[in-house]
């Protein structure tokens, strides 16, 4: 069986991501009763050696949804790493344990380095401020579901967008779709990368960028919101300053268009108000149950689970 | 006077040229062979600005060693791409060949971001491609970020 690694949207071309998309699509035709014996007998690693909620525990629920088992940690402290132990010995001991690894880990490149060294397939769940396929995949697949198509769409990033791993993968990901013009709307102290604008397409791909969110509400098919990260800032004035740069509620989307969807990896702290969850334009909820499809498509890709 | 008339550096007989070298670049080359360990009390002879036809002017290093290792040359290629090196058996060239960096770099350069794994797993060797040579810019393997070699501190 070929070892099928999840580590970078940079490795992955349309095609690739079309099979995720594809998989997941028909997981969803599968009731619930009949996912429960494909990955039987199989162990999925969980190493989580930052905080997660919806990322771990929708990998676990994924896994045992197809009839897996789980093994794990939730945090470093609960560790050898914590006694000094090397994160390579640490993953070399727990392939002898598991059929997977799923990492996520506060410094960038560890599940990179995790696959060169270990025989199992190892999935990213997050590294540092890196990437974060898994979200991205369920948030193309959302994006699919609502829109039929990833082509042609005015997407507009808000927030932090120096640090935000879901926005760096997401926009990789939507380049490679054609997707051509976005908007960016941030503080100045946290916009988008310049490495991340150099990507090399055979089509133009221009940047608005903007420090206002009403500019994006009346241009956007989506608003992909995210949260102001506390935990990224290296000095904690910094994020004083720019930590409620933006706060969208129900009556600021009066100029949006019908179809205008919001998402969100999530958490939100203050930058969706709770107003907007009514609204027919909150898609966030809806990337939270599709993520949980997502990562039992990504599952039973990598066990190359024929569905 | 013209610069051709003047006695360029001595002849070697038994060494390593590196030469069409653009004019200021040489100076760093210099720094290279002075960290190579296998290099050391060996004779250098460094001339700057020479004329040359290729280049407008140029800088020229003769070492007095029948070989340099991979890495220093390897070193020498993201330094200055396209110098050549010639190595010489009894006063005459046996060998010439113009040096480009290789695509992967494998543990010859530090990377600048703090975060990655790189800098912070003990043993674990850096690795970069070259995502765009003529801008001389490199992609870290692991955190995929992109910098200018010069950015970067190389690994003796």
């Amino acid at each position: 069986m070929k070892k099928h690694d999840l580590i970078s949207m940079h490795d992955l071309t349309v095609d690739d991501i079309q099979i995720y998309l594809n998989t997941a699509a028909r997981v969803e035709e599968i009731p619930l009763k009949d996912r429960f014996t494909l990955l039987q007998g199989k162990i999925m690693a969980s190493l989580f050696f930052e905080a997660s909620t919806r990322t771990r525990l929708s990998f676990e629920a994924a896994m045992y949804r197809l009839g897996g088992n789980v093994i794990g940690f939730a945090e470093q402290a609960a560790t050898s790493i914590s006694k000094g132990e090397s994160f390579s010995d640490t993953i070399h001991t727990v392939e002898n344990y598991a059929d997977v690894i799923v990492i996520r880990h506060p410094k960038e490149g560890t599940s990179r380095h995790a696959a060169q060294i270990s025989y199992l397939p190892v999935i990213n769940a997050g590294d540092g401020t890196n990437q974060h396929p898994t979200q991205t995949l369920l948030d193309l697949y959302t994006i699919v579901k609502s829109f039929k198509k990833i082509e042609g769409l005015r997407i507009a990033f808000v927030g932090d967008l120096k640090y935000s791993r879901t926005v760096h993968s997401l926009l990789q990901a939507l380049i490679k779709f054609r997707v051509n013009e976005f908007m960016l709307v941030s503080p100045d102290s946290l916009c988008l990368p310049e490495y991340l604008k150099r990507i090399e397409t055979d089509f133009p791909v221009t940047f608005v960028e903007t420090r206002h969110l009403e500019d994006a509400i009346p241009y956007a098919d989506i608003i992909y919101m995210t949260r102001i990260q506390r935990e990224r800032f290296p000095d904690q004035i910094e994020y004083e300053k720019v930590k409620d740069s933006y706060c969208l509620n129900a009556k600021m989307l009066k100029v949006a268009q019908n179809t205008l969807k919001i998402l969100h990896p999530l958490p939100r702290v203050n930058e969706i108000a709770p107003d907007v969850d009514e609204t027919p334009h909150a898609e966030y909820f809806q990337q939270v149950k599709n993520g949980l499809i997502m990562r039992q498509a990504i599952l039973l890709y990598v066990f190359e689970v024929q569905l | 006077m013209s610069n051709k008339k003047i006695q360029m550096i001595p002849k070697i007989e038994c060494g390593i040229v590196i030469d069409h070298i653009p004019a200021g670049d040489g100076i760093r080359i210099l720094e290279i062979l002075q960290r190579d360990p296998g290099l050391k009390n060996v004779p250098i002879t460094f001339g700057m600005n020479y004329q040359s036809n290729k280049l407008g002017t140029k800088d020229m290093l003769k070492i007095q060693k029948e070989d340099l290792c991979e890495r220093t040359i390897q070193h020498i290629s993201l330094v200055s791409p396209g110098v050549t090196i010639k190595r010489i058996r009894n006063f005459e060239v046996v060998e010439k060949v113009s040096i480009q960096p290789p695509i992967d770099l494998i543990n010859l350069l530090k990377c600048l971001n703090p975060g990655c794994i790189s800098q912070n797993e003990p043993g674990l060797k850096t690795h970069f491609v070259l995502s765009d040579p003529e801008n001389k810019r490199v992609t870290c393997v692991y955190c995929e970020r992109e910098f200018f070699i010069n950015e970067l501190s190389p690994i003796i």
